[in-house]
């Protein structure tokens, strides 16, 4: 009983920790004075982290296993994960925009984890034969490391496209600060409007040299992350087939999960493969990237959605 | 363009670089030489000026015994170009034409047929018929998961009628006649498989491990503009190359000093492991094909007590599958058993296996329960269900009778038996008994013949249970073990390749850095670039260059221990 309060407690605190960073972000964005927030920012997504873990912890204690066995556990840990991602730069003093995409992220996985239809979802289960292995903990954890990384980078190449087809971007008058800075696209969209009627032939060429260098920042951190996420999804994938070969009985086998996988890392080979080519890198590899962040999504919760094949652990009904 | 376009592939940026170095080296007799040797380049890139001059400053690295053979071949090699210019500079680009076509080309279609494997390669190995296939395989996979599989022609007529066809023109003829009802297994996704094997042995041999070949070499710079024109170039006014090296070694480069050249590279294995992914994956599909051809499947359902022969159950699934001596083994089951939770929910279920060969010798003994499978002799077998077949009861002492248990259908995942005790004239039409439901094989629930409840008995508990005057017993419970037996001659092939495949797609992930610098009277030029991390590079070569002591003494370049730091 104590677990679970305890659990209760810390669901609560690192979902409000991180909703008041996320307004944090917000606030940073329109106010330009409240510097120091950003900051501040930071050290709620560290608490949100420590309160993630504390969760997991608890979770695995109480239940006597890893808790990542069904999708209530995964999604908690994604977003620990997203929670990790975040941290990372920070930690190595390295700023870039990752952090305007893990934190909503954080935010909404948890926000989906916590409420409304899956209420029924966050009691522990008991773990059935088939998933009695050691190979869970690998499985498991490196393929949600690798949806989270993969969706972080697909976000950045969405990111990039939007900014990619806007015509005019308003970034001159802000400093570097702002570029380092994170800004989610819509708030680029907003102060680009605002700023319109400053639009001057004369700003045109910094201008575009700001947006140039937002589109090669993204490029380059989408290409860093999106490689993260497809070592972790291959070891992932491959773990999985080895553990399929003890548990099932074959090492592939065509389950809908299975295929999913591999049409996510298909998808994302090719993203890998159009930035060989310089013909088709920049633009297309984004437009490859955003395709793949829905198919992530597809394989990650449609699939759990029909409840169908041989991962049906993970599976939830939206009437239940 | 460095700023447009942050992440150039490979491939260009070699051929870039490898453009702007000195034209001093030029040299006539080698710029015709060459191509011949390297013209595989030509398949990714069709700049036919950038190609010959790629080839040059490989030529110049090479030692000087080297070039003299050059030489020696070029002189013949000279005429046969010469006699037949237009054909090399007809053919596609410069195109794949070998050292020895040159002097085929006169002679027509004999010559057109040796150079056709060349246009193949040339075909095969293009990028963008590579990401076609690799598009086109994951839209068939994801239409085989929302086709569903392997059902009867009629299901499929019933879904895809051809009234009201799907999206205005997919009917099930479409389904059929594809094969899509099992796509997995189709012609068209297998062949598109095949043709992405292709595409992938074609791409590492022209492509991949020509540019391999070419960055494993360390070459110096010998201009100033030329390093000035990397990716990232800086220039320290007063320090040593020398100095320079020592800290690039601290920082694990690999650092070649020549006179006031230096050249350092790092990461080398990044740029080697895309190859060993190319070969990892064909591993794994040539592994997978031999799975697939090469062995034998089959599932069998055995109640405790009984044996079953290897061969009987097993069935090949290809055209390689061959029998082995294994198959006669015979398997008994000698014990099934359940383990549960507190709440009462199956755990794990085991079966203890023993295993005769032909003259009736155990060989073999284990008990395996999912996740932990037995493996003889090639031959693995796995516990992957249960069911439970009869239930042993004792009525009014007599007895015990073996009932047997039969699966009810009920929605969900749980399971439910039942059997029936019939009491009084069997052969009455509408005859009634007793009846016993079982979930697994902890708990028996007792209906009696009004189909009223009557209550709960564990089968060992040998608790007599007393229903309509009749003392009924369950004596045991007894379990089936569901097993599935496979031979698989294509795993170690297959898991060879998961290893290789891991192994290089974590090393693809490292960067391979160069690092070129040149001392010009006090100052040295630096410049660099790498493959993956540039943001990384950059910085990380600033903190170098920041170490990078000053020298004071400004007409000594070389005295770096009078350095300032």
């Amino acid at each position: 009983m104590i677990f679970l309060t305890l659990e209760h407690i810390l669901t609560h605190i690192s979902f409000s920790v991180v909703s008041i960073v996320i307004i944090i972000h917000f606030l940073t964005l329109l106010v330009n004075e409240f510097v120091g927030l950003y900051d501040s920012s930071e050290k709620g997504m560290l608490t949100t982290f420590f309160c993630l873990t504390g969760l997991l912890i608890t979770r695995w204690i109480y239940s006597g296993h890893l808790p990542i066995s069904d999708l209530y556990e995964s999604l908690i840990f994604l977003s620990w994960i997203f929670s990790i991602i975040h941290m990372v730069p920070y930690f190595k003093k390295h700023k870039n925009y990752l952090s305007t995409i893990t934190a909503p992220s954080t935010f909404f996985t948890q926000g989906f984890a916590t409420w409304g239809l899956l209420t029924d979802m966050n009691q522990s289960k008991i773990l059935v034969p088939a998933l009695q292995s050691q190979w869970l903990i690998m499985h498991v954890s490196m393929m949600v490391s690798g949806y989270a990384a993969l969706l972080c980078g697909s976000l950045l190449s969405a990111a990039l496209l939007v900014i990619t087809f806007r015509k005019v971007i308003r970034i001159v008058g802000k400093n570097n600060n702002l570029l380092n800075d994170s800004f989610p696209v819509d708030e680029i969209q907003y102060m680009m409007e605002k700023r319109n009627i400053l639009k001057n032939t004369f700003f045109t060429s910094s201008r575009n040299y700001y947006r140039f260098q937002l589109i090669q920042q993204l490029d380059h951190w989408g290409f860093r992350i999106l490689s993260i996420g497809f070592l972790f999804l291959t070891i992932g994938i491959l773990s999985g087939a080895v553990w399929a070969n003890e548990a099932w009985g074959s090492y592939w086998n065509w389950d809908p999960k299975e295929t999913w996988a591999f049409i996510t890392w298909t998808i994302f080979a090719i993203y890998f493969h159009t930035r060989t080519n310089k013909n088709l890198e920049g633009l297309n590899s984004a437009i490859v990237a955003s395709i793949g962040f829905l198919i992530i999504w597809i394989c990650y919760f449609g699939v759990n959605l029909l409840g169908i094949g041989l991962h049906s652990y993970g599976s939830f009904t939206l009437i239940s | 363009m460095g700023i447009l376009n942050p992440t150039k592939p490979p491939c260009s940026s070699l051929f870039s670089t490898h453009f702007l170095k000195p034209t001093l080296l030029l040299n006539s007799k080698i710029v015709r030489l060459k191509p011949q040797i390297h013209t595989l380049y030509t398949t990714t890139n069709n700049n036919r000026s950038r190609l010959s001059v790629t080839i040059i400053t490989c030529g110049k690295l090479k030692t000087s015994k080297e070039i003299k053979n050059k030489d020696k071949k070029a002189s013949g090699k000279i005429i046969l170009s010469d006699s037949a210019p237009p054909v090399v500079s007809e053919e596609s680009g410069g195109g794949g034409n070998g050292e020895k076509v040159p002097v085929k080309t006169g002679t027509g279609a004999l010559g057109f047929l040796k150079r056709l494997p060349r246009k193949v390669l040339a075909v095969l190995s293009n990028l963008p018929l590579a990401i076609g296939e690799m598009f086109a395989i994951a839209v068939l996979m994801a239409l085989g998961t929302l086709i569903d599989q392997g059902e009867a022609p009629q299901f499929y007529f019933q879904k895809f009628p051809e009234e009201n066809p799907f999206l205005g023109f997919f009917t099930w003829k479409w389904v059929l006649t594809l094969g899509f009802d099992h796509m997995y297994s189709s012609p068209v996704f297998l062949g598109m498989l095949a043709l992405l094997g292709v595409s992938l042995m074609a791409c590492t041999y022209t492509t991949q491990i020509p540019l391999a070949k070419v960055a494993r070499r360390w070459n110096y710079l010998h201009s100033a503009d030329a390093i000035r024109k990397q990716e990232f170039s800086d220039n320290l006014p007063r320090a040593s190359v020398q100095d320079l090296g020592v800290i690039l070694m601290g920082a694990g480069y690999e650092v070649f000093l020549k006179g006031p050249s230096l050249y350092a590279f790092k990461g080398l294995a990044g740029r080697f492991s895309p190859i060993g992914v190319h070969l990892a994956m064909l591993l794994i599909m040539a592994g997978a094909t031999l799975s697939a051809t090469g062995s034998f499947r089959g599932s069998v359902t055995v109640p405790q007590g009984l044996n079953f022969v290897v061969g009987d159950v097993l069935g090949p699934s290809g055209f390689l599958s061959t029998p082995t001596e294994a198959f006669n083994t015979e398997f008994h089951v000698n014990r099934f058993y359940m383990d549960y939770y507190d709440g009462g929910d199956i755990k794990q279920f085991h079966t203890d296996l023993s295993l005769f060969d032909l003259n009736g010798k155990e060989v073999m003994r284990k008990t395996i329960s999912v996740n932990d499978p037995l493996r003889y002799g090639g031959i693995t077998v796995y516990q992957t269900d249960w069911s439970i077949s009869a239930l042993q009861v004792r009525k009014n002492d007599e007895g015990p009778f073996n009932l047997a248990m039969a699966p009810l259908k009920i929605s969900g995942d749980n399971k439910l038996y039942g059997t029936f005790l019939p009491v009084g004239d069997v052969n009455s039409p509408n005859v009634k008994g007793i009846s016993m439901l079982a979930r697994d094989l902890q708990s028996i629930v007792l209906y009696d013949q009004e189909g009223k409840f009557v209550g709960v008995r564990r089968p060992n508990s040998k608790l007599p249970i007393d229903i309509d005057g009749m003392k009924i017993i369950i004596e045991d419970a007894i379990g089936s073990s569901g097993l599935e037996l496979k031979t698989d001659p294509g795993v170690p092939v297959v898991y060879a390749g998961f290893g290789a495949l891991m192994l290089t797609t974590c090393l693809s992930y490292l960067s391979h850095s160069q690092i070129w610098a040149l001392q010009d009277g006090t100052a040295v030029t630096v410049g660099g670039k790498t493959n993956r991390a540039k943001g990384e590079f950059q910085y990380e070569i600033n903190l170098l260059l920041d170490k990078v002591p000053e020298i004071v003494e400004s007409s000594l370049p070389k005295q770096s221990d009078v350095a300032s730091g």
